[in-house]
């Protein structure tokens, strides 16, 4: 082949510009492995969340985690974190993944873990507050300007209104909800009966179900049904972020869910034993704490949460302990009423 | 002759923007939505940095194993004749069928610290499962078949007067392979490499299961993008899809420029 002299010129032109591409990504690639480029961290830490809690860990807390180990012991300490949704968080852990510290969404999950041998037994039990790091109530979020008039889950079952809930097959959120919807009405009016109609009612109203309480958010936001019972958390950051496009409703009562704390202690070395129960402890200090309700999350310490003025009133807020705790909660009342009989009635 | 019609060009421009072009221009205008600023900082995240970074050394590292075993495999389906090689040669073409999340829990259930194997390696301190190895793995598992198919036609093809020749004229088998057989598959192997390339920086399904996406360790660009979509940051998860996108468009461009000019100076 013969080229002109411009096309050879052309030729070393296309020859040159794809070894400075080539170069020029192998430089970037290889970029923390070059002497004089420390960009490695010494230790590490891996955390595995559940999904609402990625933000405030990433930006917040665990940054002030890496400033106070800094000051304490010299060494710099960078997070290797993972959030989805709780349970697929837990079924990760239980193949296998190198969790040291999850949070999860619900206590049932860490239980989960216990039944399948990841965790020797309940030992969040033995942290501070046993293992609950925070908390936040389900709220309802309606259209903008409340066209439907709702005040109360009550207002839910009326005719008409189109109700958004996560699957509580997949979702944690959706089923600290259920316990709300059902709960609130017995304490109320103190007959199971009428709980049961409240519960029934909602679940009639249900007109799209989502694998998790995010993408409840997300088929909500995109015009799907008059309502939806979600976190106040991500409710309350939304707005602080300007992209809130709905109203908040304060049920009179309803539930705070408990998030939990669990170490797996099997997949703490030796070696990484100390920065593991730093970390863990700093969780519940007041500046950790005071971040949390920074991000909508309400604190453990209640002192705290007075100084947030976003959090709404809630007349009458329970725990799941007031039902017996989660293991009874989820036998009387997700399992026997909303599975048994509510899912089969609204169904039919 | 080129037909120089414009009907038909219009036409297939009809069909392709809506199905096509325009949803790889919302990329770039969604990442490019939270202004110049917020893109340059996302990009200079250490996870944005890590997540693309990791991305191109398994993509490589996937695409140099794959050229050589998946020619190799070629190699041995096309020129030997043996009982269940039809078999053989479906089989290795499987993992285009399968869905990445399968592959991705048939690996976990093999390799996992309680999988099948994983329960004997994991006392011995070999964990390959949510570890760049198990990344490797099944990026070379999802892209094998693109190498064999871009390989495998031409050894089908090519006629077997040249090998014989060189045989008669005393040449081993590896001296054949090398000097008659591997300059007839060059634009294969070139072709195959950059496809396996390419789809390795994009896989997710088999990656998201045996990877734990864990940020900063075996968090790939296409992890990154799906953990900040959750997440609710559209502006970071398009802001990398777009230099995902970017890469993967001089890639190619290259490949066609590179596959014409050699085509002329044939």
């Amino acid at each position: 082949m013969r080229f002109s002299r411009k096309e050879a010129w052309g030729v070393l032109l296309h020859k040159g510009a794809r070894v400075l591409l080539v170069a020029l990504v192998a430089l970037f690639v290889l970029w923390p492995w070059l002497p004089g480029v420390s960009a490695i961290p010494t230790r590490t830490l891996v955390l595995y969340g559940f999904s609402i809690l990625g933000e405030v860990m990433n930006q917040s807390v665990f940054p002030a985690f890496q400033a106070n180990w800094l000051a304490r012991t010299g060494e710099r300490v960078e997070l290797i974190s993972s959030f989805a949704g709780s349970g697929t968080i837990t079924n990760q852990m239980i193949l296998g993944v190198p969790a040291e510290v999850a949070i999860l969404s619900l206590e049932l999950d860490a239980l989960r873990l216990v039944q399948a041998g990841t965790l020797p037994g309940e030992t969040w039990k033995t942290l501070p507050f046993a293992g609950v790091l925070n908390r936040t109530p389900f709220i309802i979020l309606v259209r903008p300007g409340n066209p439907k008039g709702i005040a109360d889950f009550s207002d839910l079952t009326r005719p008409g209104v189109g109700v958004v809930h996560p699957d509580p097959l997949t979702s944690g959120g959706a089923q600290w909800a259920i316990l709300a919807e059902y709960y609130s009405a017995l304490l109320a009016t103190g007959d199971e009966q009428q709980a049961y109609d409240q519960l029934l009612g909602v679940w009639n109203n249900v007109v799209a179900q989502a694998s998790s309480a995010r993408a409840a958010r997300t088929q909500f936001e995109n015009g799907f049904g008059d309502a939806l019972i979600t976190y106040e958390q991500e409710a309350l950051r939304d707005r602080a972020l300007g992209k809130l496009n709905a109203d908040i409703v304060y049920p009179a009562s309803t539930i705070l869910s408990e998030h939990i704390v669990v170490v797996l202690d099997n997949n703490v070395k030796p070696d990484q034993r100390a920065v593991v129960d730093a970390f863990v402890d700093f969780l519940w200090s007041e500046a950790a704490q005071r971040l949390f309700t920074q991000y909508g999350f309400r604190s453990v310490h209640e002192q705290l949460n007075a100084e947030n003025a976003d959090f709404g009133l809630i007349q009458r807020p329970f725990i799941v302990d007031e039902l017996g705790g989660w293991p009874r909660a989820k036998q009387d009342i997700i399992d026997a009423i909303w599975k048994q009989r509510v899912l089969v009635e609204a169904g039919s | 002759m080129k037909n120089k019609g414009y009907l038909p060009i219009s036409l297939l421009l009809a069909v392709l923007l809506p199905l096509l072009l325009m949803p790889l221009a919302a990329i770039f205008v969604f990442a490019g939505r939270g202004g110049w600023d917020s893109l340059v900082s996302v990009l200079s995240s250490a996870d944005a940095q890590f997540a693309l970074r990791f991305s191109i050394i398994i993509a490589s590292l996937t695409a140099i194993i794959n050229a050589v075993l998946g020619t190799y495999a070629a190699y041995v389906l096309s020129k030997y004749r043996f009982r269940g090689r039809e078999a053989l040669s479906v089989i290795v073409n499987l993992p285009v069928a399968i869905p990445t999340v399968v592959v991705g829990t048939s690996l976990l259930l093999l390799w996992g610290p309680i999988g099948l194997l994983g329960q004997f390696l994991d006392p011995l301190g070999i964990q390959p499962m949510f570890a760049p190895a198990g990344v490797l793995l099944a990026h070379l598992f999802v892209t094998f078949p693109y190498m064999l198919g871009a390989v495998k036609p031409v050894l089908d093809e090519l006629e077997v007067t040249y090998e014989e020749a060189a045989y008669t004229i005393g040449a081993s088998r590896m001296q054949t392979f090398r000097h008659v057989i591997l300059p007839a598959l060059k634009g294969g192997l070139f072709s195959g490499t950059l496809l396996t390339f390419a789809h390795s920086l994009g896989e997710f399904g088999a990656t998201v299961m045996v990877s734990g996406n864990l940020r900063l360790r075996t968090q790939t660009g296409p992890l990154y993008i799906f953990a900040q979509f959750e997440a609710g940051n559209l502006e970071a998860a398009n802001a990398v899809a777009a230099v995902l996108a970017a890469f993967s468009f001089v890639l190619f461009f290259s490949m066609l420029r590179l596959t014409r000019r050699r085509g002329r100076a044939d």
